[in-house]
This record gives structure tokens, sequence and C-alpha cells, in this order.
């Protein structure tokens, strides 16, 4: 066995990682998926692969995940990003007890026992509010980066209250709120509190003491970690590269199904 | 009645027709979902219930406020699209206040020329006056249809309950089989035949079901085990990605199956007492006011003897007496060691990426 695949194709990004045999990281990508789920998967498989300096035809597994994990050429096995964000964030973080991970078109709570094993999870799928979509949408609207949307949220002295968590009555408000020439920091950090609640109130169900470790591509807006941190009371722990968790979990995975397999 | 290009409603509509002309049959649209079953057929009316029918709403939405159930919605869309020439009445039993405002609705505001029926059961907690009380609900109701359709056969009724008692023991049969794991249904196939209890004559229905357990029984089924709860098995999607799945529903807690469909023996040989035996020998259930204790036992008391992994939570949005229910419901089961999963869904409207993704994770997270 050379290496194998993870990929998760998602609402918004693609992401693929290329793993070795010791768990190692050989190389991964982020593409935007657009709107071909199967070229965002093969663009994110081959650019991963360059960067890994490996052939993707010697790859001993591919596992997918994501919405769009039936649509990935040669997969062998598709798995939910559900089990593949608890087994990544558990590879850098062992004593994860909960992952929260904020995507594009959803946001997932997920409860995880011994060795990254999903316990309970809950799901927010009904609308894009709490939301990377969400953030996304008013960072257009404020004109500002999506990549500096924390460093905003962060310079705010105070708070703007969006009291909607519906992503179209939320940028109303924000309109509104840009018409009184509130700052824009205070708007920002005012629209990230309300994803965090958002987020929050599915941790309420799970109870967990331990540790708490961030996935997708939300965890990268510092903004949002931060208050989220302050609404949980705790530290979280967010990987190095959040936005690929779910395929290096999906890459795990094809390593443990290998290497089950080959024990007997 | 239902929409001419769906096959399941065109064979109700087919059914209903063959129904009248063949056999003289009067037909009640009857709304969910207790309601004495045996009293319309002894009176030679054939109950034909509503409960989800295909279609899109359009009508409704200018009589109801936009958080309603889509039961209420879909039936009132029904009559509202004129796909109910061919009944001559309907009941609404006291389920819920959003069917206690639909039965408001038709009768006091549409001007509908179809007669009205309404039926009271009683709620818990039961006292010694409730049985008392339901006896008399069925003899007022016996007494306003008999109005339209002709005078009671007691003769008739008496075999009719019989034959309730019959159909009652047979699906519980059925249900015991599957449990077991030997019936040999997919999921899918399973709930097709049942649901047509909401429309076929017992005279019909009771040999489909006999059919079926007469065939030898199927090897024990390996695939992992759960109970399915919830007012409805729809979307019927859920069922088709469970079969996928390998994943045996082996019993279940809907209110339009088990909740209404099985009930302990009656014990009195009366009709009228012998209705009662059954309403109260039936399983706990929101609509009726019974105690979440005693649902929960009864929910865990499912999953223990079918040896299920956990539950999922089938909900209908907006119905209020089994969103009250869930939480406490979903705390109890996780207590005692259950996996659970809430998926609420709007009818006839197919599955979600996010939906699929949810039983998927399920099903790893049990297996």
């Amino acid at each position: 066995m050379e290496f194998v695949v993870g990929i998760d194709v998602g609402s918004l990004s693609t992401d693929a990682v290329i793993l070795g045999e010791e768990e190692n990281i050989l190389g991964y990508s982020i593409v935007g998926t657009g709107d071909s789920s199967t070229d965002a998967a093969r663009e994110a498989m081959d650019s991963a692969a360059a960067n890994a300096g490996v052939d993707m035809v010697r790859a001993s597994l591919i596992i997918s995940t994501g919405y769009g994990r039936a649509a990935v050429p040669g997969s062998g096995r598709q798995v939910t990003e559900i089990a593949c964000h608890a087994a990544g964030a558990y590879h850098f973080f062992s004593d994860t007890e909960l992952v929260i991970d904020i995507g594009g078109q959803d946001s997932k709570v997920i409860r995880v026992g011994k060795g990254g094993k999903v316990l309970d999870f809950a799901m927010n799928d009904k609308c894009a509010a709490g939301t990377g979509r969400f953030l996304e949408v008013m960072s257009a609207k404020l004109k500002i980066p999506l990549d500096q949307m924390g460093t905003f949220s962060l310079a705010a002295r105070g708070e703007a209250s969006i009291s909607s968590v519906c992503t179209v009555f939320a940028e109303s408000e924000v309109v509104s709120l840009v018409a009184r020439n509130f700052p824009k920091e205070e708007i920002v950090k005012g629209l990230h509190r309300s994803v965090v609640n958002r987020v929050w109130a599915m941790t309420r169900q799970m109870s967990v003491k331990g540790g708490v470790t961030m996935t997708g591509g939300v965890a990268k807006n510092t903004g949002v970690v931060a208050l989220m941190e302050e609404r949980l009371g705790r530290k979280i722990n967010v990987p190095a590269e959040p936005q690929i968790i779910g395929a290096l979990g999906a890459a795990l995975m094809a390593l443990r199904h290998l290497k089950g397999a080959a024990a007997g | 009645m239902i929409m001419n290009g769906h096959p399941e409603a065109r064979a109700r509509r087919d059914y209903i027709l063959e129904q009248k002309r063949g056999f003289g049959r009067r037909v009640i649209g009857v709304f969910p979902a207790y309601y004495p079953r045996e009293l319309l057929l002894s009176m030679n009316i054939l109950p034909v219930e509503i409960w989800d029918p295909p279609l899109e709403s359009s009508h409704a939405n200018a009589h109801l406020q936009s958080y309603i159930c889509s039961v209420v919605k879909q039936g009132l869309e029904l009559i509202l699209q004129g796909k109910c020439r061919d009944l001559d009445a309907f009941l609404f039993p006291h389920t819920c206040d959003s069917i206690q405002n639909l039965a408001s609705i038709v009768n006091d505001y549409l001007g509908i020329e179809k007669p009205c029926y309404f039926f009271y059961h009683p709620k818990a907690p039961y006292k010694e006056s409730s049985r008392w009380y339901y006896i008399k609900q069925l003899e007022d109701l016996a007494l306003r249809l008999e109005k339209q359709f002709g005078p009671l056969n007691h003769h008739e009724f008496k075999k009719k309950v019989e034959q309730g008692e019959d159909l009652r023991r047979t699906i519980g049969e059925l249900y015991r089989r599957r449990a077991e794991g030997t019936l040999g249904l997919s999921n899918v196939e399973f709930y097709r035949i049942l649901r047509q209890v909401e429309y076929l004559h017992p005279d019909d229905f009771l040999p489909v079901l006999t059919a079926i357990l007469k065939r030898p029984p199927d090897r024990k089924s390996k695939g992992l085990a759960v109970i399915v709860s919830g007012i409805l098995p729809n979307p019927p999607e859920v069922l088709e990605h469970l079969d996928r799945l390998g994943i045996n529903v082996a019993d279940d807690d809907f209110l339009s199956c088990s909740r209404r469909l099985l009930a302990r023996p009656a014990i009195s040989t009366v009709p009228f007492e012998a209705m009662a035996d059954s309403y109260f020998g039936m399983q706990p259930c929101c609509t009726k006011g019974s105690a979440i204790e005693d649902r929960l036992k009864s929910i865990l008391d499912k999953a223990k003897s079918s040896s299920a992994k956990g539950v999922i939570f089938q909900m209908v949005k907006f119905c209020e007496p089994e969103l009250f229910d869930v939480p406490i419901l979903v705390e109890g089961l996780k207590a005692e060691g259950l996996a659970t999963l809430v998926i609420d869904t709007e009818l006839n409207q197919g599955m979600s990426g996010q939906l699929v993704t949810r039983l998927e994770a399920f099903a790893e997270m049990i297996g």
C-alpha cells in the first residue's frame, strides 16, 4: 500500500487529503465545488496528488464523504461527513468529546467517544442561518473579504444586535444598520453572535464536559471561535487547517479499512 | 378522489367506486385518528381515511396559518380541489386542536354540501366516567349517522366488532413476526400493505394479511433493527432508504399504525362495550393525553423485545401533540442507552441530501 485518499465534496468547497501508511498527510487541496461535484472531486484529487508528488492511479483506496460523496469518480466507499469529522478531529485532538463543524450549508455538533466514534449528533439543515453560507452572504453585503471577518469582529468595541436568525431577514437588518452608519466591526460581531447562538443551542443537547474541537471553513474565522469559546466557557481546539478535517477523516477510515482487511 | 396521476390514489378511487357500485356502500372521508370503524362498517359505510393526499397545496393556504401541520393542510386541500365528490360525508374525530379547527372551517365556513360528523373521545388520565363517556359518544354518533344512513343493524354491528377484533389480532401477528425478523417484507412493503387499512373494507383487507402470514417464515433478518415513531410513515422515501442501508424497522409507534391498530383483546362481547375495551386497550398516545412515562415505557418495551438499537422519530412539521412529547422521549431513551434520531419532513416531499446524511450517519452510529 502506498497511500489512500479521503475526499469531502461539500456545497461550497471540495477538499482532498492524501494520507500515507503512517497516518501522515502527504498532500491536500481545497477547491471550489462550483456546478459539478464530479469535476470538483477530480480537480481536488489531482491537485492534492500533485502536492503530494504521487500518481492518483496508485491510490490504494478512495473514501468519499460530504453531500457530493456519491459523485466522486473511483470512490471505493462512502461515509457520512459526520463520522469523518469525528475521526479527523480526534486524530489531532484526542481529548475531543465534541466536534462543532460549521459547514457551507449546514452546521453539526457531534458527540465523540474513544477512537473518534460518533456517539450522538445534531444537525441544523433547515436554512442557511448558522452556516458558512450565511457569513458568505453577509461578507458580500458588507464588502468585507470573508477571511477578514474574524479580524473585524475582534476589533469591535461594541456589538450590533441581530435579532433574526434567517439569512434573508438578517440581511435586511444589516441594510438598516448600515443606513444608520453602524460601525462595520460591530455589525460583523453581531452577525457572528447570531451564528454562535444558533450552534450553541445544538451543543446544549450533548452535555459534554471534555474537549471541544471546531472544524470546517468557519473555524478559520477567529471572531466566531472567540465568541463560541465565550459562550461555552472553555477553550476550543482548532486544527491548523480545519477545512480538510472531513477529508482527513475519510482518509483515516480508508487506511483503517485496508489495515483491518490486511489483518483479516 | 385524489390525484388522478398518482397510482395509490388511483387505486383508492377505483376501489371506492367499486364499493359504491358493487356493494351499495356509502363512503365517509375520515380525518385522523381514532374513530369507531366497526360502527361505520356495520351501517354499510366504508370509512376512507384522509392522512396525506399527494397534492400540491395551493388553495388551503388561504384558510390556514403557515405554521400548521401538513395533515390538516393536505386534507383541506383535498376538499378545496373538489376531489371529495365521491364521498357522502366527513367524520372529524377530536384528535388535536388543528383537526378540531379544520372541522370548524369545513362545516361552518366552506359551505360544503356534505354532512360533517364529529366524534369526541375521552382523553387521559382516564377516570371511571371515561368509559361511560366514550360509550355515550358512540351511541350519539350512531343516532346521528342513522338519520342519514338508516338504522343500525345490531346483529351486523356485533359481527363487525368481532371482525375488528380479528383484524387487530391479525395485525398484531404481523407485527410480532416482523419484530422476530421472520416476516420477509421490506420496510416499504410492510407499510404499503398496512396502510391499505385506511381504505380497504376488512372483507378485502383481512385476506391480504392472512395470505402474508401463511407464507413460510423467512430466514431471520440479520440487519440492524430500529423502532420508528411519529404520526405516519411519510415520506416513504425514508423507508426506502432504510431498506437500502439494511436497517429493519422492527416495530413502530406511529399514530396511523400501531398506536391505533393494535389493542388488548376486548373482554366484553356486547358491541359498544367491546369497542370501549379496544379503545382503552390501545397503546399510549399523545393525542389521547397519555402520560409521557407510559409512552416512553411502551417504546422501550418495543425496543427491548425486538433488540432495536435505536429509535427514529419521523415528525410531521408543526404537529403540536407530538412535538411536546418528543424531547422528553428522546431524553428518556438516551438515558436507557438507545440512540435516537429526530427528523421532520413535509409530507410527500421526498428526501433532501441532508436527510440522507442524517439517516446514514445514524446507521453508522448504531452499526
